[in-house]
């Protein structure tokens, strides 16, 4: 069974018998038409139900929620019952089947296939140290941890941007972060900080967004490929400092395409 | 390079003059940029291993979608503001979907992804699954009109049965392609 179809079937018939209840003149829902209705979608309701309560995509709680409004509304429609009453559990069904149902089943169902959309973008990749966090993070993405999944991948690509950078040299590196200071371009001008390098390793005490924008000095990347790296280090900031933000499976997808394409898969960065 | 394109050139012109006076610039442009894209010595590719899924180079628009590009007057300049990359591993860039109302951002929604979808595979078609995804992420998902919605502009896909793929008919296509252009005019 297509649960989100079928949910999707449901509402429809939801929110078709709300419109006709709220035409009614009438106080009390009598009809027996009407009320057959709401038994049949019910019906369509159940076998859903079901699969939801199985499966560990929704929460429990407003699971219950919907399912005793349903067990209400179809008591209501054994008689004629106040339209009132039927016009609150409605509401209570519609709303809560849509928002904490079906939108979470959806973005759910898209964490139980990210894995295997995650793992064909980075298929070609056959180093085993870049391996190692990626196939972390997609763990992370598999087990609904979307936010440290990024973080983790990013680690990948830290770890790309470092051994490329190293492999100049300190002496080279430490000459172009101060052209790349004295720079007065639209890109490098608000550059303005003093990296000395004596070992491979000081490298890490440098910001990502200062070694990524070397790499663009570097013209390892071409400004839009920058522009793009940069918003994914402005995600992986996002999600690995305290805030609000929830990136979705969507988010996520995306990230990782950009982050292999601009780097990890990068013939310039190998 | 440039004797060939200085013997060609005359045939190119001959074919732009073929185009109605407001789309010849187009045309030559078009024209110009295949002529460059079949005769540049192909650069040397990375060792890296390409499996079927591995994104592709920036800019490696697959044959079977050029027909596409160049029946909607889409320069690879234009696709580029709409997708990123503009072949295998292609994502929308958009942050908000074109339209005016859920339903018509759904439409919207489900043209562009089986664009996207032909970037990745050379087929224009879309499953519903991954259109409900891109609904929620874009905020465009009304699910209570989402079939009904779909039927509603069922001449934008071959006939399908319920639940099934959706795939771009003639009317899509062309549709695709002005929402790509708006998108990648800012509208």
């Amino acid at each position: 069974m297509d649960v989100a179809q079928t949910l999707e079937d449901v509402l429809e018939e939801l929110v078709s018998i709300q419109k006709d209840v709220n035409k009614l003149k009438t106080a009390s829902v009598s009809g027996q038409a009407l009320r057959k209705r709401v038994k049949d979608a019910n019906k369509k309701w159940l076998p859903v139900a079901g699969l939801l309560e199985a499966g560990n995509i929704v929460d429990t709680a407003p699971l219950q929620e919907v399912s005793d409004a349903w067990t209400a509304m179809v008591k209501l429609a054994n008689g004629a019952s106040p339209k009132k009453q039927y016009k609150a559990l409605l509401k209570i069904i519609v709303t809560k089947t849509e928002s904490e149902l079906l939108h979470k089943f959806i973005k759910g169902s898209a964490i139980q296939t990210i894995g295997d959309t995650l793992r064909k973008l980075v298929q070609p990749i056959a180093d085993p140290e870049l391996l190692k966090y990626l196939d972390e993070s997609i763990r992370c993405a598999e087990t609904k941890c979307v936010r440290a999944s990024v973080v983790l991948a990013w680690c990948a690509v830290a770890h790309m941007v470092h051994k490329k950078l190293t492999s100049l040299g300190i002496a080279t590196l430490n000459a172009e972060f101060s052209k790349m200071k004295a720079d007065k371009g639209l890109m490098f001008r608000t550059f303005a900080k003093d990296y000395v390098f004596s070992t491979g390793p000081d490298m890490q005490e440098a910001a990502d967004a200062h070694l990524i924008l070397l790499c663009r000095f570097l013209t390892y990347l071409d400004d839009t490929q920058y522009k793009h790296l940069k918003g994914a280090l402005d995600l992986r900031n996002g999600c690995g400092h305290p805030t609000g933000y929830q990136p979705d499976p969507v988010k996520l997808q995306a990230y990782y395409a950009d982050i292999t394409q601009l780097v990890l898969l990068n013939p310039k960065f190998a | 390079m440039l004797d060939k394109l200085k013997a060609d050139f005359d045939r190119i012109i001959e074919l732009v003059n073929k185009a109605p006076a407001p789309l010849q610039e187009t045309a030559f442009k078009m024209i110009l940029e295949q002529w460059f894209n079949a005769n540049t010595a192909p650069k040397p590719v990375p060792p890296p291993p390409g499996g079927p899924g591995a994104p592709a180079a920036p800019g490696g628009v697959p044959d079977a979608v050029k027909p596409f590009l160049t029946a909607n007057a889409i320069t690879t300049e234009i696709l580029e503001k709409a997708f990123h990359p503009t072949g295998p591993g292609a994502q929308l860039l958009a942050s908000s979907i074109p339209g005016n109302s859920m339903a018509n951002k759904l439409v919207n929604l489900s043209l562009l992804l089986c664009v996207k979808q032909a970037l990745e595979s050379a087929s224009f078609t879309c499953t519903l699954k991954a259109l409900r995804e891109l609904a929620v992420h874009y905020d465009c998902y009304d699910s209570p009109n989402f079939s009904a919605t779909l039927k509603a502009n069922k001449n934008y896909y071959k006939p399908r049965e319920k639940g099934a793929d959706l795939e771009l008919s003639g009317p899509g296509l062309k549709k695709a392609g002005e929402i790509i252009k708006s998108i990648a005019a800012g509208e």
